[in-house]
């Protein structure tokens, strides 16, 4: 048999890390090379698809690639330090070696969004997914609408991607808006809770498609905006996230119903997510 | 024990409106064995049998009830694992209500269908007598009661429940049996270390780590938290050798030592049939030379290893 | 396919010692109080009296096996890095099972349709199904937790098998199901049967056709699928579960596994075990939230998986092969037809409950 990361569906990459970015105080990005040119050249995903990081010794965890598939110097995932895996991972530094299963699952419907308006709603960590669309959008201008971005997070210094914020607000082809729950005396952006942001922000369901991602209980005041703003069921688009293990539809602990979220998602559009039986 | 039967449904009945279940036994699939039976209306109550089939404790369903008010039928020995939950304050006096019982025996299922020479498909299966009258697919046959036995009837110390709130039936004494089967202990306590790793060894090789036995320990309390399959602290290990299974069943034991009742929920749950309550067995032995001790007899005492005493009886460490 | 091929029973242990010369061969035999699907052991004998306590399923997904094996290693770069060796471990090892029974092998081929699945290949499962022989043993006398005939499968049923053995007097006939059981039994040196098959499938019958008829359970996906919110209905069921692992790892169809990392200084091994879905742990997040917290989630999706999920996957294959190992086996004898004759008889909002 050979040693091929195609045909043993566990068989991960073997990868490098080039670069860690400290985005806040539990959050860690990290971007990777394969370490095989070949396979680099070859890897080929779309913007939403996940991957299964190794630390060896510890395990694998999901993370979603949210560098674009526009620019393949690198991937990158960005890591929140929660468990066992998270928290080894956030030890490696530039050069360590790591493994990585990818890509797994399905994408962000970027074909069937061509011509329409994207309203991007994005709750701390939730960040990461839309990045990754967002960037791909940004790559691909001329294929989209109207790009909006309503960015949140508990203070200003739970920002990730903080270094990228500014060129984000400065740019002409998309507008911005940031959110905290909490200010600080410096923070010259909105202060207030996603949902009622958005709410001021009134954007219009017409011809538009709204993604978002964050924390459960945002995700569930931001589907009630989006609704109370005209926005249809079929028009919401959000990315889940479960335990997994094998990331392939086998070993059986991320299905909802018939349904596995490693395979037939993450991504789901709010009229599919109501298809699905209430066990997330 | 027709009317003993009815008596017991008539108690349950009566209770039922001031509780918010009764768990008690109904017929199972295959007229060997009983299954619980958790009553929550009035025509529930036609289901519950009471004979040598009940060998179930239902005393480990009590601490994830907690907060309801429940009924509970008990044997003798479940009675024992309800007064330890009691010492242990993992349940509530004033919210149970136990219907004791006085038993003769439980009877061991894989016992009766290996001695039952009648075939596999079990068509009738009656307690009459002193015998279990099974009618299968090659014919009738009858097993002695007192042969098919659990072993651990063989060591019964008391047959009626206590504590209890209302006893059904005749107060008695425990079963007098002839031939207690030699226990795994005795065996092993006549083996040499390297003899007793080796029976280990065996016996764990054939574990599948289903967990049954922590699940059917009526004192095991971590159950959803267990530490056999926690990464961090990361004491067990998921690869099959044999020592990674004993680790656990050290710890269960270490962690049941001074509670355990020896109800034998644990081997009686094992699917592969391992003897896994000698190494309870064996610690209880400790703790009764060490502390005079014996549990769940007391619902007032306190268990020896809840607690401090500068000075034991019987530990002299400061004569070493 | 139709080689057919003989044995006298006397002669099944000498024939399986020569075979076991060029192959493992896993074989039901008794250890203490359980009977499995152990490495043939002459001196040992094998068990084919009824139902062997565990299923076969370990011979193509075993309890545990080491996915990789990994090794950190000192560079000699400056600044130091370390280095990171892994390889993949691909089972290569001719098996054949023998003694697995019809619902057994019928097993396999619910666990074929996940893991052999067209462009997504479990490479383990298939390197070893691809070299395991599955010599079936149509049964004789089914037990009375054997429902195979319920849920689309039968007592001498050849799904799943490569060869299928029946008992015919003093003989075990063996006919080919398979190119791979074909290509095997020629291979061996046994005397023709081909007379016989004709019998042995009049033997079979006969045994199908006095095993007690019960409802089918077949039309079970939509009903138990309609359930889903009616948690009522499932708590009844669920009341006496211990939520132990006892029918999951039992279960010739049960496949789920986890996925964990050995370590012992700088080596070690990525092994995949059976897991259960109705462990707690199963579905518990790294943020404490849990999908299935409760075991009545759990047992709505252990019978869910079965009687629903996988159906809508495959065509309305149930993910039951009615051998009743987990009525069988259970701590509090949970019986999985009654649940699932429940909830097809079920009527919602009444003020019913479940008791079964």
């Amino acid at each position: 048999m050979s040693e091929n990361p195609g045909t043993n569906l566990y068989l991960p990459f073997m990868a490098t890390i080039q670069e860690v970015v400290r985005e806040t105080q539990n959050i860690k990005t990290f971007r990777v090379t394969l370490n095989d040119p070949e396979q680099m050249r070859n890897f080929r995903f779309a913007p939403g698809q996940v991957g299964q990081l190794s630390v060896f010794g510890v395990g694998e965890s999901t993370f979603v690639i949210n560098s674009p598939p526009t620019r393949m110097e690198y991937l990158q995932f960005s890591v929140m330090r929660v468990g066992e895996l998270t928290t080894r991972l956030h030890k490696l530094r530039k050069g360590d070696q790591i493994g990585v299963r990818a890509p797994l699952g399905n994408s962000f419907p970027f074909e069937d969004m061509k011509g329409k308006n994207v309203v991007f709603v994005g709750g701390g960590i939730g960040m990461a997914p839309l990045r990754t669309l967002l960037l791909y959008m940004l790559d691909n201008r001329t294929d989209y609408g109207d790009i909006t971005l309503l960015y949140g997070a508990r203070s200003p210094s739970d920002m990730a991607f903080s270094y990228e914020l500014p060129d984000w607000l400065a740019r002409k082809d998309m507008s911005t808006v940031l959110t905290v729950d909490n200010g600080t005396p410096d923070w010259a952006h909105k202060v207030g809770l996603i949902p009622n942001v958005l709410k001021e922000m009134n954007p219009s369901p017409e011809n538009s498609v709204a993604v978002t991602c964050g924390p459960p209980i945002m995700i569930k005041f931001t589907i009630q905006a989006l609704h109370a703003l005209g926005f249809q069921d079929e028009q919401i688009i959000t990315t889940l996230e479960k335990r997994m293990k094998c990331g392939v539809g086998i070993c059986g602990r991320c299905n909802i119903g018939s349904k596995y979220v490693c395979q037939d998602g993450p991504v789901f559009t709010y009229a599919q997510l109501r298809e699905l039986p209430n066990e997330l | 024990m027709g009317s003993q039967l009815e008596d017991l449904k008539t108690a349950i009945r009566q209770a039922l409106p001031d509780l918010d279940v009764v768990i008690a036994w109904a017929a199972g699939p295959d007229g060997l064995a009983h299954t619980p039976l958790f009553i929550t209306s009035e025509s529930d109550v036609d289901l519950v049998q009471w004979d040598p089939r009940c060998s179930q404790n239902l005393a480990g369903y009590l601490p994830g009830l907690r907060g309801k008010k429940v009924g509970i039928v008990a044997k003798g020995c479940d009675a024992r694992s309800i007064t330890e939950l009691l010492q242990e304050k993992l349940i509530d006096r004033e919210q149970l209500t136990v219907f004791g019982l006085h038993c003769q025996g439980a009877l061991d299922p894989e016992k009766i269908a290996a001695m039952a020479d009648c075939g596999r498909y079990v068509r009738s299966a009656e307690i009459n007598g002193g015998e279990l009258k099974i009618v299968s697919s090659k014919g009738a046959c009858a097993i002695s009661l007192e042969n098919g036995l659990l072993a651990k009837c063989f060591r019964c110390t008391g047959a009626d429940a206590q504590p209890c709130d209302q006893f059904i039936g005749e107060h008695g004494a425990p079963p007098v049996l002839k031939d207690a089967p030699a226990t795994t202990l005795d065996r092993l306590e006549a083996m040499s270390m390297e003899e007793r790793f080796q029976f280990w060894e065996e016996q764990m090789g054939q574990c599948i780590r289903c967990y049954a036995c922590r699940s059917a320990c009526p004192l095991c309390v971590c159950q959803d938290h267990c530490a056999a399959q926690s990464r961090e602290p990361h004491w067990v290990d998921q690869t099959d050798h044999p020592r990674e299974k004993l680790m656990f069943q050290a710890m269960h034991a270490l962690h049941t030592a001074g509670r355990c009742t020896e109800c034998g929920e644990c081997e009686r749950a094992c699917p592969v049939g391992l003897p896994i309550m000698t190494m309870k067995q064996a610690l209880n032995r400790q703790i009764k030379a060490l502390f005079d001790y014996e549990a769940g007899l007391d619902s007032e005492k306190t268990p020896p290893l809840f607690q401090f005493r500068e000075n034991e009886e019987h530990i002299k460490e400061r004569k070493w | 396919m139709g080689a057919a091929r003989c044995i006298k029973k006397d002669a099944l242990l000498t024939w399986l010692e020569e075979v076991g010369k060029s192959r493992l061969v896993l074989a039901p035999r008794a250890q203490g109080k359980s009977t499995a699907f152990l490495p043939f052991d002459p001196a040992k004998g094998i068990s084919l009296s009824g139902l062997a306590t565990s299923s076969p399923k370990q011979a193509l997904i075993p309890r545990h096996e080491a996915l990789l094996e990994f090794r950190y290693t000192k560079t000699d770069q400056v600044p130091a890095q370390t280095g990171l060796a892994v390889r993949e471990l691909i089972p290569n090892q001719p098996t054949l099972v023998f003694g697995a029974r019809p619902c057994d092998a019928r097993g396999f081929t619910v666990l074929d349709r996940v893991y052999d699945a067209g462009a997504k290949r479990d490479v383990y499962y298939c390197a070893r199904r691809d070299k395991t022989i599955v010599a079936t043993v149509a049964c004789t006398e089914p037990a009375d937790t054997c429902f195979c005939n319920r849920v689309g499968g039968g007592p001498g049923d050849s799904a799943g098998s490569d060869i299928l053995v029946t008992e015919l007097d003093q003989l075990y006939v063996l006919e080919a199901v398979t190119q791979r059981g074909e290509a095997f039994l020629l291979e061996q040196k046994l005397p023709d049967a081909t007379e016989l098959a004709d019998k042995a499938q009049a033997a079979r019958a006969a045994v199908r056709a006095a095993m007690p008829e019960g409802d089918s359970l077949l039309g079970a996906p939509d009903k138990v699928g309609a359930l889903f919110d009616e948690m009522p209905f499932w708590d009844g069921v669920a009341a006496k579960c211990l939520s132990c692992g006892a029918c999951s790892y039992l279960c010739p169809t049960c496949y789920c596994f986890n996925i964990t990392d050995e370590s012992k200084g700088g080596q070690g091994v990525r092994v995949r075990t059976w897991d259960n879905c109705m462990s707690f742990q199963f579905t518990l997040e790294g943020s404490g939230h849990n999908p299935r917290a409760t075991k009545s989630q759990r047992m709505r999706n252990r019978v869910g998986h079965k009687f629903c999920y996988y159906p809508t996957l495959h065509d309305g294959a149930l993910s039951c092969v009615g051998c009743g190992r987990c009525i069988a086996h259970c701590p509090v004898s949970m019986d999985i037809r009654r649940i699932v004759s429940k909830a097809l008889t079920y009527e919602k909002a009444a003020k019913e409950h479940s008791n079964v």
